[in-house]
């Protein structure tokens, strides 16, 4: 140890080119897997390309979104066939820092993005209530159905929040109902809605809901329901069995299940919890024409079907989607909206934190 | 000479108002924008309760990480151990591996269904709550609490007050308590502020395994204001929580560096000591203990996932595939992976040159002032920093490398700059006098004295800074652009997607990538010191 002193420099010019060489070779390793999948080619696209009484844009648009990053890549794909003299720049992250970030441009003068494509309505709906968004009719906007619809964002697919269980179990929930019985004491995952739209989505309609009502999770919690952070943790709590059963999104179960996961899909007799994912334009945005024809691509029938090649279930009833195994339900989003932070305390009330 | 000094000094105080003041003030303005409405909401009992919950986890994670890495220290510094290298490694390992999976790798060794769980059908008790975020924060603090305190003995080893006290009669413990703690103190006060800031700032763990028990901390409550930040009460609480977080971590690393002994001038320079005595066989046997449960066993655990089909199979030869290695990696990781650590060589030259230019300013109370001061950016949790600084240099550096290099320094400038100060605390003024008398001026005396004998100090800030900037995920994410992605945008977007086995799999490569780094620098400095001392 006697030398450490002295090799200092030598060795700190060794470690940067080794971090170097150990980069390059696994740039070589790598091959660029899983590019996303086209979007399928069966359809007649020629009626709806011409998605358009919207000029023929150029130049670039900046999308700002929360979507998983496969649906936004297929979309991508799909829009540069579309719109090839566009350049889409896109910021993706999680919703809670995509609206920090959009927080900190707001109050720094100027929003980033141009368009904005949530996961669930909750922050696009604050964003129209502080009037950031623009109100506009897009083209396509009669193909969506109208309780996705407003005077400023589309909906442009639907998550669904079902009850996933694991396989083979003798005795399956089958409705929303069940997670509070005994047979599944100690054994059932929720999302905490305190850290995902889609989570809160589920509390909204429960606690408004006469049939269930905060009383639901007053009996999950007394039947020993467990909260954890995120969505996902419910698939993989139940797939590793640290859980029986549990609240998931369906495009996330159904991928497990695909590569062999050891659960299964309960579509709740009375309703799978459907959030719509939005898409908006800001009203100050810098391209504000080619964030319009972003927008109103995302609702033509080749986005839709990308979005489909995805997993997600498109808004459009003319595109096929996913399988839809029974009822939807969803919140009343309006009512939502103003209680958030009710809803929350009340929530948390029984489950802590 | 005079002049330059006062140069370096305008220089970092430059430095230190652009990359820290500047985007902490914006979001003072911003918090206090609405009055003192978001600090009172901050107050309220469930934050009151997130307040507490924080500060019990921050003290006990710094307590027992910093007695393991002391012992540790002791162990491996001080005595003869066998399989010294392994055990080195072992000890530091944890460094290596991203801190979003370690509380995945534990709950995978000895949760529910765990590794242990299946072969042995015993899981841990208590894991999801807080004595499980405690368990798992402590050793993973313990690697940096070690790596700081032998950089700290290695710059000034007191073998001859050691063995003055036991000569004169003091046993072991009474030498122990009576020269090698005082003599380090500086060094260990460093490490536990640095342990206490990370710890109160940390997010994933507390998450993960508190979630389940109802257990918030104040990460958790920010997280989950970020959340509805498209609500300005929640954007606002969000700021509120994050200053009164900086406010509780600042104060109490000041306090820590009042407390303890004031530096002793007494001794000579020793170089590092070639230590003789055997290490007792307990010692070893528990460390090597140490090691497997809480290294070797998570690391595994994380391994075997990464290897898994789908997620819920058991880790059974059938199941097995390098499939998710292929699915971590695509076209976009490779540049995520060149910014990352473009980004983090940045970032530790500038920490470590920055915190090396303390090394100038005039004395020890000017030193510690000054990285009591920057721990203030290091004490922000990441995803606020980034909001400051998008604030503070939003709207000319948007998208740009240059702006996650500014939260990066401003982050982790303390990092390097605390251990280097208490470095420099350690040294005798005594070398750098001699140096002088005998005609150096004051850069060659630095250059000659000083530098070398911190060096082991200058090296393990600079690895720190460098993995601690390649392995975060919160602060660039909020500031990346079209062409200055990094590997937080990969890590979230596959863990966005829900699969564990992609997620762990993109962070096995990249610690096999930094220990790719290591393990030939390890040997080459083996083969370096071998040839110069045979």
């Amino acid at each position: 140890m006697t030398d450490f002193v002295v090799r200092a420099p030598q060795r700190a010019i060794s470690r940067l080119y080794l971090v170097l060489a150990s980069g390059v070779l696994l740039a070589a390793c790598s091959s660029p897997a899983a590019s996303p999948s086209a979007p399928s080619a069966t359809s007649d696209v020629q009626e709806t390309a011409s998605a358009s009484t919207l000029p023929e844009p150029s130049g670039t648009v900046r999308l700002y979104t929360s979507v998983t990053q496969d649906t936004v890549d297929a979309v991508l794909v799909a829009y540069a066939e579309a719109a090839p003299d566009v350049t889409v720049e896109v910021f993706r992250a999680p919703t809670g820092e995509l609206d920090a970030r959009i927080a900190a441009e707001l109050r720094d003068g100027q929003i980033g993005g141009d368009v904005l494509w949530g996961t669930d309505p909750l922050s696009v709906q604050s964003y129209a209530a502080q009037d950031l968004l623009e109100a506009w009719s897009p083209p396509e906007a009669a193909s969506v159905p109208e309780e996705y619809q407003t005077d400023t964002f589309w909906g442009t697919r639907l998550l669904n929040m079902l009850i996933v269980h694991a396989a083979e179990m003798a005795d399956p929930p089958t409705d929303w109902a069940d997670l509070t019985n005994p047979a599944y004491a100690d054994g059932v995952g929720i999302p905490d809605p305190g850290f995902a739209g889609s989570a809160f989505a589920v509390l909204a309609y429960f606690e408004s809901n006469p049939d269930f009502g905060i009383e639901y999770y007053e009996d999950l919690a007394v039947n020993g329901a467990v909260q954890v952070q995120a969505v996902a943790e419910v698939l993989t709590g139940v797939a590793e069995g640290r859980f029986m059963a549990g609240m998931t999104l369906d495009k996330s179960a159904r991928d497990a299940i695909a590569q062999g996961s050891p659960i299964e899909i309960a579509w709740p007799a009375s309703g799978a919890i459907a959030l719509y994912s939005p898409v908006a334009v800001f009203a100050d945005a810098e391209q504000l024409a080619n964030g319009q024809h972003f927008a109103n691509f995302l609702l033509t029938r080749e986005a839709q079907e990308a979005i489909a090649s995805t997993g997600w279930q498109p808004i459009r009833d003319d595109v096929e989607g996913p399988p839809i195994d029974g009822e939807q339900v969803s919140p009343d989003w309006d009512e939502v909206f103003d209680r958030q932070e009710e809803l929350l305390m009340e929530y948390r009330a029984i489950f802590g934190g | 000479m005079g002049a330059g000094r006062v140069l370096a000094l305008l220089a970092i105080a430059a430095m230190f108002g652009v990359v820290i003041a500047w985007p902490l003030t914006r979001l003072a303005i911003e918090a206090l924008g609405s009055g003192t409405a978001p600090f009172i909401a901050a107050l309220g009992p469930e934050g009151v309760d997130a307040i507490r919950n924080s500060l019990l986890v921050a003290l006990a994670v710094t307590a027992l990480a910093v007695t393991g890495g002391f012992a540790l220290a002791l162990l491996t510094e001080h005595a003869r151990v066998p399989s010294r290298s392994f055990l080195l490694a072992g000890i530091l390992l944890p460094l290596l591996v991203p801190d979003f999976v370690s509380a995945l790798g534990w709950t995978r060794a000895f949760g529910p269904a765990g590794l242990i769980d299946r072969l042995t059908g015993v899981e841990l008790p208590g894991l999801y709550g807080p004595v499980g975020i405690v368990f798992v924060l402590a050793s993973g603090a313990v690697p940096l609490a070690y790596l700081l305190i032998v950089a700290g003995m290695r710059t000034r080893a007191e073998p001859d007050l050691e063995r003055a006290a036991r000569m004169s009669g003091a046993n072991g413990a009474t030498a122990l308590r009576t020269v090698t703690l005082p003599l380090l103190w500086p060094v260990i006060a460093a490490a536990g502020g640095l342990i206490f800031a990370t710890t109160m700032n940390t997010f994933g763990t507390p998450a993960v395994l508190g979630r389940p028990a109802g257990f918030a901390t104040m990460t958790t409550r920010i997280y989950s204001d970020l959340a509805f930040s498209s609500t300005d009460a929640a954007f606002e609480r969000v700021l509120g929580l994050a200053l009164l977080l900086v406010a509780v971590v600042v104060l109490v690393v000041v306090l820590t560096d009042r407390l303890g002994p004031r530096r002793t001038e007494r001794g000579s320079i020793a170089g590092p000591r070639a230590a003789t005595r055997p290490a007792g066989r307990l010692p070893i046997a528990l460390t090597w203990t140490f090691i497997l449960l809480t290294v070797v066993v998570p690391l595994l655990a994380l391994v075997l996932t990464a290897l898994t089909r789908a997620v819920g199979l058991p880790p059974l030869p059938e199941n097995l595939t390098f499939a998710n290695f292929g699915r971590a990696i695509d076209s976009r990781t490779m540049p995520a992976l060149v910014n990352s650590l473009l980004l983090a060589g940045g970032t530790a030259l500038a920490c470590v040159a920055l915190g090396a230019a303390v090394a100038i300013a005039p004395g020890q109370r000017w030193r510690r002032r000054g990285s009591g001061i920057v721990s203030l950016g290091f004490a922000v949790p990441g995803s606020v920093l980034a909001i400051g600084v998008l604030l503070a240099f939003g709207r000319s550096l948007r998208d740009s490398l240059l702006i996650i290099l500014i939260a990066y320094v401003a982050k982790l400038w303390a990092l390097a700059a605390r251990p280097i100060a208490a470095a420099l605390d350690r040294l005798s003024a005594s070398g750098v006098h001699a140096a002088r008398i005998h005609g150096a001026d004051g850069p060659t005396a630095l250059r000659t004295v000083t530098v070398p004998l911190i060096s082991p100090t200058l090296i393990a800030a600079g690895l720190l800074v460098f993995v601690f900037a390649l392995h975060e995920v919160t602060i660039s994410i909020l500031l990346y652009g079209p062409s200055s992605a990094t590997l937080a945008v990969a890590i979230l977007n596959v863990q966005q997607l829900g699969d564990p086995t992609v997620t762990t799999a993109l962070s096995v490569l990249l610690t096999l990538l930094v220990m790719l780094c290591a393990v030939p620098l390890f040997v080459l400095r083996r083969w370096w010191s071998a040839s110069l001392v045979g």
